[in-house]
């Protein structure tokens, strides 16, 4: 229902839609939300004024101007300097291009006169447009369209006299033809010629597209446009012009603008790089690597900004997969398996959003990518590695330790603390229901303990293992009868299975301890949320990161509004929510903004040595390094390393997460010396924590071979490979086989042998494989 | 008014006037602005003799250079010439609308030259109308998002140059510009409901 409001309530209201406007969709929601608590009535009045916006989004309200720009159909016959306009032969965002001859007779070759929908000052605009036109008039290659002449007709319209080409936009070329990745990769390495020689003579593209790079009918890349977008900035702007300034803040889609050119940052060659990144991407998977493009742009311009893009070889799987596969001779499988790898990291790597990151130049883009067809190892370092996956720890409100005696602890901790509780809150009415149940703890937990008698055990050391075998057979019916406690003892065994790495066994446990508290308690209540997110946990160890997002998100849910937003229980479901998100890899930022916000309450809340916060920071630092802000993550490494031994002791498992995901900085920087040292001394105390078959122990075993292999020590990853490869955690397996660490050893059958039997022993299934 | 130079030496203090909220001298400053953009239209026209292409941007531009080379007092900066003139430069377009809706052809000059399929995609006159006037009502609850709407829409500035000419960021511009739309499609659309 809308009404008009009254100009107070406009003004009233004015700041918050200001506020709203520069939020994303989701941000948007969540303050709505809180906004509606204090306030219900603006909050309505704002959300009924963000469905107005997108009313008038739809229908496209005021976005064109109230009187069409120049109708140049007007200059048929005209003549523009020597050439006479013939027809129109293209209308776009930048302006309409005409199809011209030449009038003095002196050539006969057609010519593409473009006009360009901006006008410039008079004067001295005029004379830097022609400055511009004859620099890049000197541009010479076969690959780039010549530019014959630019100028300012006598009403100030800016024109451009191309060399007219016949041909079709790159990506059309090869979807006709069906190239396969391998010939598209070929006739790619044509548009980095084109463009190298730009740069090399100091010129930027600044708007690479499809539709500026044509394909003859013989075959031959031309690129078009070459600097245009440059010759229509205005001088009188301070800093660098945006590619919205340079369109005149027009109907252009800034669908193929780098971040710099959205923010404003300095234009350089980086700037092609990036566009290049997204022409290949295009090429190869045909989505855009910001997604569909049918959103607003104001949306658009975010996600370029923001949102780190699926990996190429996730992209292919989104939607026609089939058709795309189709246009490439390939299939939809083979496809992913082609992409996944090194095709993966270079263009990774040149759609970084930091310039700085990317290819240093088109050249070295265009070397990378001569390596891969010629398959040799890649320069560019893969920015998701395998052991990612494994760098965020779970939390759970009992820190489990993985020690027979810290179980035993835990387990006689959980007991006694819940005894506790419950016999301060019931004293009066329940005492003796209470001492009974005492009882009946105690000698379920002695009857656990008996597995320490020396009667019971041969010879050797009681292991946790044992300890939690003999507890959760005897869960079941020991604690029948108080099944919030067999709840909260299944959680406590369940999550300590999981970071013994026994993920069956803490399935089993972690389910029964829901399925219990949830009827026993209710679902919105504290064990079971907390269950909920131990749950999570689990599943994101065992990959399947899209079911943990939406548990978590869940639990998330139910734990702020029913414990608060700064309770604990909640700051620990986000902390995992950002880990989780990081590991899917598409919303880094996301997961950045999450995990700073956790530090921050866990810093104020707990204090800074907490090891809630410790472990805020730890993730931080690998979401940091997940975002390829390695500097960042390894200065904040180093800080929580020192930290952590100081509050933990140097053997601590927190200690040692925070050293791999270190180590794992420390590899992407490309720093294998220092990578290898911090794994080595990692390695030396999980041996004597957790032993030689610990799924943690063999990653470590595991990414010093990655780091052997990038020093081409081929003989030292094989035994590495083999001393780890049975031990790894079901989620890296499928990784090993694209690992570009790897690359170097396909074809090798000691290491096609080490594949497949990292294969048999943790065999595919569909949702183990993460996007 | 005729070709005769306007009185600019007036201008600071009509300026000055106008924006202490005296409407006389608002009024005054608004008739001298739209001579003056007008006669330059006029001017481009005879310059080419036939129907051209004027972009309303290129107008302001070249107005502001033409009264700064004449008397460099007239106005105190580029970017308040802007705004008023943009808002003078709304008047001119609608009535140059209305106008070429009257008579088709033979109006008096051509901001574009149009062919009859893309009057078709243009905003009707009855329309522009209509967000004009909203548009004077947005100026009394805030005037610096109905400018927005004048240098924008009516005058085919770009963001950057609007955040350049008021020292802000374009995100802001841009905000105040989705601002602007909904006050308008709120006003004109429910005011057609109503109808």
């Amino acid at each position: 229902m809308s009404t008009i409001l009254t100009p107070e309530q406009w003004r009233l209201v004015s700041p918050y839609l200001d506020q709203a406007l520069d939020m994303s969709e989701r941000e948007r929601d969540a303050w709505l939300e809180s906004l509606r608590a204090t306030d219900a009535t603006i909050a309505d009045l704002v959300q009924n004024l963000l469905d107005e916006q997108r009313a008038l989004n739809g229908e496209r309200f005021l976005e064109q101007g109230p009187v069409p720009v120049a109708g140049l159909n007007t200059l048929s016959n005209r003549s523009i300097g020597a050439y006479q306009l013939i027809k129109v032969i293209g209308q776009g965002g930048m302006g309409s291009v005409w199809l011209a001859q030449r009038s003095d007779g002196r050539f006969e070759r057609h010519a593409a006169v473009k006009f360009l929908n901006t006008a410039l000052a008079a004067g001295s605009g005029a004379e830097r447009f022609k400055r511009e036109g004859s620099i890049l008039g000197r541009l010479c290659h076969p690959n780039i369209a010549d530019l014959l002449d630019a100028g300012v007709t006598a009403d100030g319209q800016p024109y451009l006299v191309l060399e007219y080409i016949e041909g079709l936009p790159l990506s059309e070329y090869c979807d006709q033809h069906q190239l396969d990745i391998d010939s598209r990769i070929r006739l790619f390495l044509d548009v980095l010629k084109a463009v190298a020689h730009a740069h090399a003579n100091l010129v930027v593209h600044r708007d690479i597209k499809p539709s500026n790079v044509l394909v003859t009918i013989d075959g031959h890349v031309k690129l078009l446009d070459f600097g245009i977008a440059k010759m229509l900035a205005d001088e009188s702007h301070p800093g660098e012009p945006t590619l919205l300034t340079a369109e005149g803040g027009g109907a252009l889609t800034p669908q193929f603008a780098a971040p710099e050119q959205i923010t404003g940052g300095s234009i350089t060659t980086a700037t092609d790089v990036y566009g290049l990144g997204v022409l290949l991407y295009l090429l190869l998977t045909g989505r855009h690597p910001a997604g569909p493009l049918s959103r607003s742009t104001a949306e658009l311009v975010r996600s370029i900004v923001e949102t780190e893009p699926s990996r190429p070889s996730s992209a292919i799987a989104l939607s026609a997969a089939d058709s795309n596969a189709e246009n490439r001779s390939s299939t939809a499988d083979k496809l992913r398996r082609k992409l996944r790898g090194d095709l993966d990291t270079i263009i990774g790597k040149a759609l970084k959003k930091e310039p700085g990151e990317r290819y240093a130049s088109v050249q070295a883009l265009a070397d990378d990518l001569q390596r891969y067809l010629s398959s040799e190892p890649i320069s560019a370092r893969p920015d998701t590695f395998h052991y990612r996956a494994g760098k965020f720890v779970r939390r759970n409100r009992t820190a489990v330790s993985l020690t027979a005696l810290a179980v035993l602890a835990i387990l006689f901790g959980t007991a006694a603390t819940l005894l506790q509780a419950r016999s301060a809150r019931r004293q009066r009415d329940a005492a003796l229901r209470e001492r009974d149940h005492a009882n009946r703890i105690a000698d379920f937990m002695t009857n656990m303990f008996k597995i320490s008698d020396p009667s019971e055990t041969v010879g050797r050391g009681v292991t946790a293992r044992e300890i939690l075998d003999k507890a959760s057979t005897e869960i079941e019916q020991g604690l029948a009868d108080d099944p919030m406690l067999q709840a909260q003892m299944m959680q406590t065994m369940g999550t300590a299975y999981l970071n013994l790495g026994f993920y069956e066994r803490s399935h089993f446990l972690l389910e029964r301890a829901i399925s219990i508290s949830k009827s026993a308690g209710g679902p919105e209540n504290q064990v079971t949320l907390s269950c909920m997110n131990d749950f999570a946990g689990l599943l994101t160890q065992e990959g399947k990161y899209a079911d943990a997002e939406k548990l978590q998100r869940e639990t998330l849910e139910v734990q702020r509004r029913v414990l608060g937003p700064e309770h604990l229980d909640t700051l620990i479901t986000m902390g995992d929510l950002s880990g989780t998100i990081a590991l899917r890899g598409d919303r880094l930022h996301e997961a950045e903004k999450l995990g700073r916000e956790v530090l921050e309450k866990e810093r104020r809340v707990l204090g800074p040595e907490n090891r809630h916060t410790l472990i805020a920071m730890d993730s931080l630092a690998a979401i940091l390094g997940t975002e390829g802000k390695l500097s960042e993550s390894e200065q904040l490494g180093a800080e929580t390393i020192e930290l952590e031994r100081r509050v933990f002791g140097p053997d601590h498992l927190l200690v040692l997460n925070t050293m791999g995901n270190q180590a794992d900085t420390l590899y992407l920087m490309g720093k294998y010396p220092e990578a290898q040292r911090i794994l080595q001394q990692t390695l030396d105390i999980q041996l004597r924590v957790l032993g030689p078959d610990h799924p943690e122990t063999a990653r470590s075993i595991y990414n010093l071979a990655c780091v052997a292999a990038r020093q081409g020590k081929r003989d030292e990853v094989f035994s590495l490979l083999d001393r780890s490869i049975d031990h790894l955690s079901p989620r890296t397996v499928p990784k090993i086989e694209g690992d570009p660490a790897f690359k170097p050893l396909e074809g090798f059958p000691r290491f096609s042998a080490l594949v497949e039997r990292a294969k048999r022993r943790h065999p595919v299934q569909g949702a183990m494989c993460p996007l | 008014m005729d070709d005769a130079d306007p009185k600019f030496s007036e201008l600071p203090s009509l300026l000055g006037a106008a924006e202490q909220g005296d409407l006389v001298a608002a009024g005054k400053l608004f008739d001298v602005l739209y001579s003056e953009l007008h006669r330059m239209a006029r001017r481009e026209l005879a310059k080419h003799g036939t129907p051209v292409s004027l972009s309303a941007t290129t107008l302001l531009h070249e107005a502001y250079l033409d009264m700064a080379e004449r008397d460099s007092q007239a106005f105190p900066d580029r970017a308040r010439f802007m705004a008023y003139a943009s808002r003078v430069m709304r008047g001119l377009i609608i009535d140059h609308a209305r106008n070429r809706h009257a008579i088709k052809r033979g109006g008096q000059f051509e901001i574009t030259s149009l062919e009859a399929n893309v009057m078709d995609h243009a905003v009707q006159p009855q329309e522009l109308t209509q967000i004009s006037e909203a548009l004077d009502e947005l100026a009394q609850i805030d005037a610096s998002l109905s400018e927005i709407v004048d240098l924008k829409f009516f005058c085919g500035f770009s963001f950057a140059e609007i955040a350049a000419m008021r020292g802000v960021s374009e995100r802001t511009v841009q905000r105040g510009w989705e601002q602007a739309r909904i006050y308008l499609h709120r006003r004109l659309r429910t005011d057609l409901a109503v109808e």
